[in-house]
């Protein structure tokens, strides 16, 4: 993977995490969290270039929906469940 | 007449000290038969209560200063000891092999996924951001440490 590559995909995971910690909702916010670092190691291994580049496209689309719901997820926001 | 609101009034206002209330009630038991009385006595009961005053001011100060103590100031140690800390906390890393000098991906055997998150921890751990640039070049316990300290101006 080239280099610029690959510093794309490791600020496109940190800007998921980062996103998906503002989840105001614990499930929600735990979900997307696994669901952001199972899908990032699941394709650790990928080298085609094509197939990366539709990989990050979908991740920053993934990235916008978090953004999305989580805003959605704060104006309706809920009391906080007792694991939390 | 005149002498019974003024009771009142020292009253309401000595109210959250039993000591200058059983004052008072001295003060009242001498001023209502004699008037002309009053007035040295209450001047008593104010310098009562402002030495009460003055003493409580003194121990809210020093209870104060307590409460507004911010964290330690930070050490190279502590910075040290807090990254460790979260360190071994991290579920992928054995805390047994973890040295100061160790480095994430040769000797841990983590992958540079983990070491974002790493990094992540360490920003919710101290309180600040860091940027991806220099985030991805910090590969050893000691080099946040060092990072850490220059961004919040530790030095020996």
């Amino acid at each position: 993977m080239a280099a610029s590559a690959r510093s794309q995909v490791i600020s496109l995971y940190r800007n998921m995490l980062k996103e998906s910690q503002k989840f105001p909702s614990y499930n929600y916010r735990t979900y997307a969290l696994r669901r952001v670092r199972d899908a990032f190691r699941d394709n650790r291994n990928v080298e085609d270039p094509k197939i990366v580049d539709t990989l990050m496209e979908e991740g920053r689309q993934t990235l916008a929906l978090i953004q999305r719901q989580v805003s959605i997820g704060k104006m309706y926001a809920a009391q906080k469940i007792v694991v939390e | 007449m005149a002498a019974r609101v003024l009771q009142q009034c020292v009253r309401s206002f000595a109210r959250p000290s039993l000591r200058l209330c059983s004052g008072n009630l001295a003060l009242r038991a001498a001023a209502a038969p004699v008037t002309a009385l009053h007035r040295p006595l209450s001047s008593v009961a104010d310098s009562r209560r402002t030495r009460w005053l003055d003493q409580s001011r003194i121990s809210s100060v020093s209870v104060l200063c307590r409460h507004y103590g911010d964290l330690p100031p930070l050490t190279l140690e502590t910075i040290k000891d807090r990254v460790m800390y979260v360190l071994k906390l991290y579920d992928k890393i054995n805390p047994e092999k973890l040295q100061t000098g160790s480095h994430f991906m040769k000797d841990l055997g983590l992958d540079s996924l983990d070491q974002v998150e790493i990094i992540m921890a360490m920003e919710d751990e101290f309180g600040f951001e860091i940027p991806d640039a220099e985030a991805e070049k910090l590969m050893t316990p000691e080099e946040i440490v060092q990072y850490i300290a220059d961004k919040k101006d530790v030095y020996e």
